[in-house]
């Protein structure tokens, strides 16, 4: 039901976009929602029009906050890549966040533990706990599942150090957060990668975690509870 | 398939702009004009990366040459050349004004470039053909710096034909005759030897300048016809990198012509898309606790007469999303056997995974073993059998897919359980198409064309079915020629099937699939088999689901057709018995063998043995010989029959999902010796996607 009032409210708000302009186009909404793993092809294909990609009209936190879902957005910088994604699946304290195309995000508290639909996935992972990520001074292994280009998993095993770097306020789509930033430093002798979190009580409020080798690093803000 | 290639390239240019482009840093491997790696027409020692499958179109003056190479390891590579000479009446007219060549080569690298050791390759060009162009060579490349890279080497043949130096290990006898197409052992590393050198300049990342002095005297086409002028044994020019997979040359040869290359450089092991594309599965739905609800658990729902017909119906819903069909379904209140189609997922175990999740969604909570049955042909191919726990349990452990794997049991697919629930609607099934067509006969040349084709499903294996196939435009040989071959024209007729028969009909068989027995697979076709031949054939197999060997045999008879496309028999007045023992093997790491003895359509007798190279993703780069006991004389150009063949998944190169590919044999020559029946639906290919020889290096996208 919630997830049919979503949809109807997105169309709803394609339609309004589309007034007003020669061609019909995607409303901005609806072009950030879904589409992650689409939007390379549409980056390559106005490239190829000769134009740059029309920067989205901004969407306000009231819109997104009409259909009473929790909304967790995700940006891939290295894609030019940027959806919302609601939750379509719940075991105990794993969630798994999709876009309307079926790109999913599989996090346990918060935790990036898989992808699916990006191309190169993160198919499963070996990922601290929740506790563990919020102990200074920590120390855990990490271990990455990639299903990569080769379509093989590609197996990457890091040590990782947790460290409480301090109290910061930060703005999640227009609102301010209190949060502690927490950076997970992980090494292995091919190379080094930092994972960071922003953590609200027991939530982690916004994170920058590696996907996997061939999609880099997701940033993701709980923008709704 | 009308726009592979463009699309092709485009999908290209999007993982271009995925990667970033090539890493630089290192100097590329470059090829040559003759499609193999090396400088402009000289080799070099360097191979390409372990895999790489390029395709080159060069011109030089009335030279066309179009090369398909193949990196089969990471020293061994081999190539496929047609080469065009056009003018070839200049001096003599009244002789065909073109001259067309097929030639193979094979290189090794036997020293890979080290801090102060250059790269040295052994190489022989068109080491099996009528010698046009056989040379053979050493050539040594030595990189300094990141910028520039210095090659240097030592040619017999053709590349000993200018400035030798002597003749090192004796005389260069002259090819017998009718020693055509086999391999030219006496000739090779023998008479005058010549060195020939080169440089290779990286400009700017994109920009490459070459040069190079050349051994070739290049006597055929300047002495003896007149095609071009030979002034210098210094060619030279640029080199244009686009992207990972493009590359432009334009160049100075031989003191008189300009030269232009095209390269497509493909790397079968890496999906042009980064990786698996395609929708997410849904999640697996979770069962309700043991504990907290039993009730759930009760197997009672067995004995409800309406429960099979639900569950079927709602699994067929789920599993329509991923163009998976569902043969039968089979249920006790605690295990289900489902036996399906896959007609979309180019991965059975990703087919198989998708599958699994459905039934955790459908199944009552008291079915804990899932057997998962993949159908092809209308029979089983095997049997996957999963228990729905490991499933619920590792959906999210790290590692899961190896954990599922080790869980779980891949066997013989068995028979359909009596109880199987069935579909109504899916036997007597008739299913029609009409799609345009790509056949490639030789690179750069193929026929567009339209097929219609139809098929009737009796029941699971047994099919009606036929194509007619019409050639819109293409450039194959349509002559109409009559063969001069003094065998049966059994293929070198071929340009009359092209000429007379289109549109004709192609095939129209009734094949009959079954299981006779565990690990047994059998084929029985009747009809119109092929363009060129009609009658009847029949196959076993005998393939263990974990068994790297399997074992065949297949005898046929069959009469040969009319040229004109139609039902009749009146030309030929030919009918023989062909049949093979076959052996297959998998040597892992993605090779298969094949060796094939028995007995071909012009009546000889001898083996065939080949090679593939499979990839994981469904890329397949193989090669062939044919030997029988046709002399090579009788056999006409090429001596025996060889020849490469790839397939190409379209999936690869999209990402859209889809199990189609874009595939064909390239032949050495088009003679009558060594055919073998070119009959649909053979066993070994069709059902050993779901053995675990494939299952298993793929078994990664189970959870995709």
């Amino acid at each position: 039901m919630m997830r049919i009032r979503l949809a109807v409210g997105l169309m709803a708000l394609v339609a309004l976009a589309a007034c007003g302009s020669d061609r019909p186009k995607a409303s901005p909404l609806g072009q950030i929602i879904g589409n992650v793993a689409k939007s390379t092809i549409g980056k390559v294909g106005s490239r190829r029009a000769g134009t740059a990609a029309a920067a989205p009209a901004p969407v306000t936190r009231a819109d997104l906050e009409k259909f009473n879902l929790p909304i967790l957005r995700a940006t891939i910088k290295a894609r030019g890549a940027d959806a919302f994604l609601t939750v379509s699946d719940t075991k105990g304290n794993v969630v798994t966040w999709a876009t309307t195309d079926a790109t999913t995000f599989t996090l346990r508290d918060g935790i990036l533990i898989q992808t699916r639909g990006l191309g190169p996935d993160l198919m499963s992972a070996q990922a601290p706990s929740l506790a563990a990520l919020l102990t200074d001074g920590g120390t855990h292994q990490r271990i990455y599942f990639f299903l990569g280009e080769d379509d093989q998993t590609t197996r990457r095993t890091y040590d990782c150090t947790v460290s409480v770097v301090g109290k910061e306020t930060i703005e999640v789509f227009a609102r301010a957060h209190a949060v502690t930033r927490i950076s997970e430093e992980c090494v292995r002798p091919q190379g080094k990668i930092t994972n960071d979190y922003w953590v609200e009580g027991p939530l982690i409020r916004k994170s920058r975690q590696l996907a996997s080798g061939g999609t880099g690093f997701i940033d993701f803000e709980r923008v709704v509870d | 398939m009308p726009h592979l290639p463009s699309r092709l390239l485009a999908s290209l240019v999007v993982s271009a702009a995925l990667c970033g482009g090539p890493a630089l840093a290192e100097m590329t491997k470059s090829l040559n004009i003759n499609g193999t790696t090396g400088l402009i027409d000289m080799p070099s020692g360097d191979a390409q990366d372990d895999a790489a499958f390029t395709f080159s179109t060069a011109f030089v003056g009335p030279i066309s040459r179009a090369t398909i190479s193949f990196q089969i390891t990471d020293r061994l590579s081999g190539s496929f050349r047609f080469q065009t000479w056009r003018d070839w009446d200049t001096l003599f007219p009244g002789d065909s004004s073109k001259f067309n060549n097929r030639s193979f080569d094979i290189r090794y690298q036997l020293l890979k470039e080290g801090r102060y050791l250059p790269s040295l390759t052994v190489g022989l060009i068109d080491f099996t053909g009528q010698s046009v162009f056989a040379s053979e060579y050493v050539a040594a490349t030595k990189t300094f710096g990141d910028r520039v890279k210095v090659t240097a080497g030592l040619g017999w043949g053709r590349l000993g034909s200018y400035g030798s130096i002597g003749e090192p290990f004796g005389d260069r006898p002259l090819l017998d005759g009718d020693d055509r197409g086999t391999p030219n052992v006496d000739q090779w590393f023998r008479g005058d030897a010549a060195p020939f050198a080169g440089v290779e300049v990286k400009l700017t990342d994109t920009w490459t300048f070459k040069g190079e002095y050349s051994s070739d005297a290049y006597v055929l086409e300047d002495d003896e016809r007149g095609l071009i002028e030979r002034d210098s044994p210094f060619n030279f020019g640029f080199e244009y990198q686009r992207g990972p997979n493009t590359r432009y040359g334009i160049y100075s040869m031989h003191g008189t012509e300009v030269g232009f290359v095209l390269h497509l450089v493909l790397d079968p092991k890496n999906r042009a898309t980064g990786g698996v594309m395609g929708a997410a599965p849904v999640a697996l739905k979770a069962r309700p606790s043991r504990t907290a609800d039993p009730d759930a658990y009760d197997g009672g729902w067995v004995v409800q007469p309406d429960a099979g017909p639900l569950l079927r119906k709602n699994l067929a819903k789920r599993l329509a999303v991923d163009g998976i069909i569902i043969e039968n379904l089979a249920y006790t209140a605690k295990t289900v056997q489902v036996r399906i189609r896959n007609n979309r997922i180019d991965a059975g175990s990703q087919a198989i995974g998708r599958t699994a999740r459905a039934l955790s969604h459908v199944m009552p909570a008291s079915v804990e073993v899932f057997e998962i049955v993949p159908v092809v042909k209308g029979i089983g191919a095997s049997k996957v059998t999963i228990r729905r726990s490991d499933l619920e349990a590792l959906e999210y452990a790290p590692d899961n897919a190896n954990l599922l794997r080790q869980r779980v049991t891949i066997t013989d697919a068995g028979p359909v359980p009596a109880n199987a629930v069935g579909d109504d609607g899916l036997y007597p099934k008739f299913r029609w198409g009409l799609r345009p067509d790509f056949r490639m006969s030789e690179p750069l040349k193929g026929d567009l064309g339209l097929r219609l084709s139809a098929s009737y499903d009796f029941r699971p294996g047994l099919v009606l079915s036929g194509s007619i196939y019409g050639r819109v435009v293409g450039n194959v040989d349509r002559s109409g020629n009559p063969s001069d071959s003094v065998l049966q024209p059994v293929r070198s007729d071929s340009s009359r099937y092209s000429k007379f028969g289109s549109p004709g009909l192609e095939r129209l068989t009734l094949a009959w699939f079954a299981r006779p027995a565990p690990d047994l697979y059998s084929r029985v076709s009747f009809g119109y088999l092929e363009r060129m031949h009609a009658g009847i054939s029949g196959e076993v197999l005998w393939k263990p689901v974990e068994s790297r060997l399997a074992l065949g045999a297949e005898l046929n008879y069959t009469k040969q057709r009319d040229t004109d496309g139609l039902l009749g028999f009146d030309e030929y007045d030919y009918d023989v018995v062909t049949g093979h023992v076959s052996a297959y093997y998998d040597f892992g790491n993605g090779f298969l063998g094949q060796l094939d003895v028995g007995k071909y359509l012009a009546g000889d007798v001898g083996a065939t043995i080949s090679v593939d190279r499979v990839f994981v993703n469904g890329w397949r780069v193989g090669a062939y010989a044919t030997v029988t006991d046709v002399s090579a004389a009788d056999f006409g150009t090429g001596g025996f029959d060889k020849g490469v063949r790839f397939s190409i998944p379209l999936n690869w190169a999209m990402g859209t999902q889809s199990n189609n590919t874009f595939g064909t044999t390239l032949r050495s020559s088009t003679g009558d010796g060594g055919a073998r029946l070119d009959v649909d639906g053979r066993l070994y290919n069709s059902i050993r996607d779901y053995h675990s020889g494939a299952l298993d290096p793929e078994w990664g996208r189970v959870w995709r």
